[in-house]
């Protein structure tokens, strides 16, 4: 090749691979994301559109200078470590990476109005074992991860909350008529969570069940249909969903145990649990908890709308 | 420290799993691998063709995307089988694949004379290959067969996303109730690296005992 031609094809190779390159961390990114409230697109939404226009934002005066919210206001955009692929709780819209819906990031939502004015969020999925370790680096400000207070997770982070008491239950394939709850699950094949309470609830209850754990909650809904397992502990919550979306489970019985959600915020910091509890305070109140409880979580049961748990009732937060 | 001391059953059924499934994949990587790389020099294009689509399909697939596919989306075409079956079958295949590339490297070192010393004396391809050119080629190729082997005891770790309990998976439950990543992890993997230590001492030893000095 002649010199001229040579240095060209080594030029255009170059600019080349940095484009590919800045292309795909482009593409990379996508895991933080900005969410803006859902456009009208059906009831729940326009009411949870009301719900944003109407909730609550912080005085000044409670934003304490040099504090966690302040740096957060200033920033102006609130960092919170939450699913993208949980239903009803924190479920990002495939085709509009920017549109995640559900009960734990409207929640957050509604935080980053009140410290910021705007629901300005960016999402960090986390992994179960590293939300502790997000929350003590400050690569995020607030966990809403459908996150169990433990008093072993208290020790290393700080929890604000409980914001919601759900519980494991059982689901099974829709023709099986054996189970009917945790108490025949004895000697049964139970699948479970990988990272969830249920690997340390089940046997507890049942020591001798045969426990399968598999990453994802998909995961486990496909292996319990494929005849993997007899029965699928996890949230009812989740639970729910899933049954909702898929004819070939159902659920059976009532949650046995008691898990209670809690906002996981950084520790050592105890302004900003109390912040953070006002806030809570606040919407259990105006009743906005409610309204976004009914317009999430609340289409897949039976109607009725809980009481908000009272903050501070477990121990751990 | 005392995370680990109190779950020590737990953890050393964990590693007993995995030294189960990493023997047993190794076995069968090894005597899979061997036949691939047999069809892959033999005289019969079919035969060389198979093997040779085999190896590039398997290299250039991650393992975790056969793992999903083998324990979820098997089943719906009616082959279910155990957790631990379905991860030795599948790590066994995977892994047979780059068996046969390190032995196939390992037969272009045996010299075009042997294999006609051997025709002239009569052997048949048979002979050839089992008396003369592969034990030639193994000997040869100890320490990237090593490697492979610990790449495989790596692989049984991701078997932990499909639900079989080894080692990785028991220890992420441990820490699930501790919430102590760095000392439970830390052990886990200092565990995994004894293990690679024990390999890679052990192919170094076989390799200067089996050594063709020229």
């Amino acid at each position: 090749m002649s010199r001229t031609l040579r240095r060209r094809s080594t030029i255009a190779a170059s600019l080349a691979l940095v484009a590919s390159l800045a292309l795909s961390a482009c593409g990379g990114s996508d895991s933080g994301s900005s969410a803006v409230p859902p456009s009208a697109g059906g009831g729940g939404d326009d009411a949870l559109q009301e719900v944003y226009d109407n909730a609550p934002v912080a005085e000044a005066a409670a934003l304490l200078s040099d504090s966690t919210m302040a740096a957060i206001r200033e920033r102006g955009v609130l960092r919170v470590a939450a699913a993208l692929d949980a239903p009803l709780l924190s479920q990002q819209d495939p085709s509009n990476p920017d549109d995640i819906q559900g009960f734990d990031i409207d929640l957050a939502k509604m935080l980053a109005i009140y410290i910021i004015g705007e629901p300005n969020i960016e999402v960090v999925p986390p992994a179960s074992e590293t939300r502790e370790a997000l929350l003590t680096n400050g690569t995020v400000d607030v966990v809403f991860n459908t996150y169990t207070i433990t008093e072993e997770r208290a020790e290393q982070i700080s929890f604000a909350g409980p914001y919601f008491v759900s519980g494991l239950a059982v689901a099974v394939a829709a023709d099986n008529e054996d189970i009917a709850g945790i108490d025949d699950l004895g000697g049964r094949t139970v699948i479970v969570g990988a990272n969830t309470p249920a690997v340390t609830a089940v046997p507890e209850q049942q020591p001798t069940a045969e426990v399968v754990s598999f990453a994802t909650d998909p995961q486990c809904v496909q292996a319990l249909t494929q005849g993997r397992g007899d029965a699928y502990v996890q949230d009812y919550t989740l639970l729910a969903a899933d049954a909702e979306s898929n004819d070939g489970i159902k659920v059976v019985g009532q949650p046995f145990t008691e898990e209670a959600y809690g906002i996981g915020l950084p520790p050592n910091d105890p302004d900003f649990k109390d912040f953070v509890n006002d806030w809570l305070e606040q919407i259990y109140a105006d009743g906005s908890w409610a309204a976004v409880f009914d317009a999430t979580l609340g289409t897949v049961g039976d109607g009725s709308t809980p009481e908000p748990p009272a903050i501070g009732s477990v121990p751990g937060s | 420290m005392s995370a680990l001391v109190d779950a020590w059953p737990q953890l050393l059924s964990g590693l007993g799993t995995t030294v189960f499934v990493l023997v047993t994949s190794a076995v069968g990587a090894l005597v899979l691998g061997t036949l691939v790389t047999v069809a892959r020099v033999s005289p019969v294009p079919v035969l060389r063709a198979a093997a040779f689509g085999y190896v590039q399909v398997l290299v250039n697939v991650p393992l975790l995307a056969l793992l999903l596919l083998a324990v979820f989306a098997l089943p719906d075409a009616g082959l279910i089988a155990p957790l631990v079956t379905t991860a030795i079958v599948v790590l066994t295949v995977y892994e047979a694949a780059y068996v046969a590339e390190a032995l196939r490297s390992g037969i272009n070192t045996v010299s075009r004379g042997q294999v006609e010393a051997a025709r002239a004396l009569g052997f048949t391809l048979a002979q050839t290959l089992r008396l003369v050119v592969v034990p030639q080629a193994a000997r040869t190729v100890v320490q990237p067969l090593g490697n492979v082997l610990i790449a495989l005891l790596m692989n049984t770790a991701l078997t932990a996303t499909v639900g079989v309990v080894e080692l990785t998976s028991a220890t992420n439950k441990v820490n699930l109730v501790q919430a102590q990543p760095i000392p439970i992890f830390g052990a886990a993997g200092l565990v995994y690296m004894a293990l690679a230590l024990v390999i890679g001492l052990g192919a170094g030893r076989i390799e200067k005992r089996v050594a063709i000095r020229r």
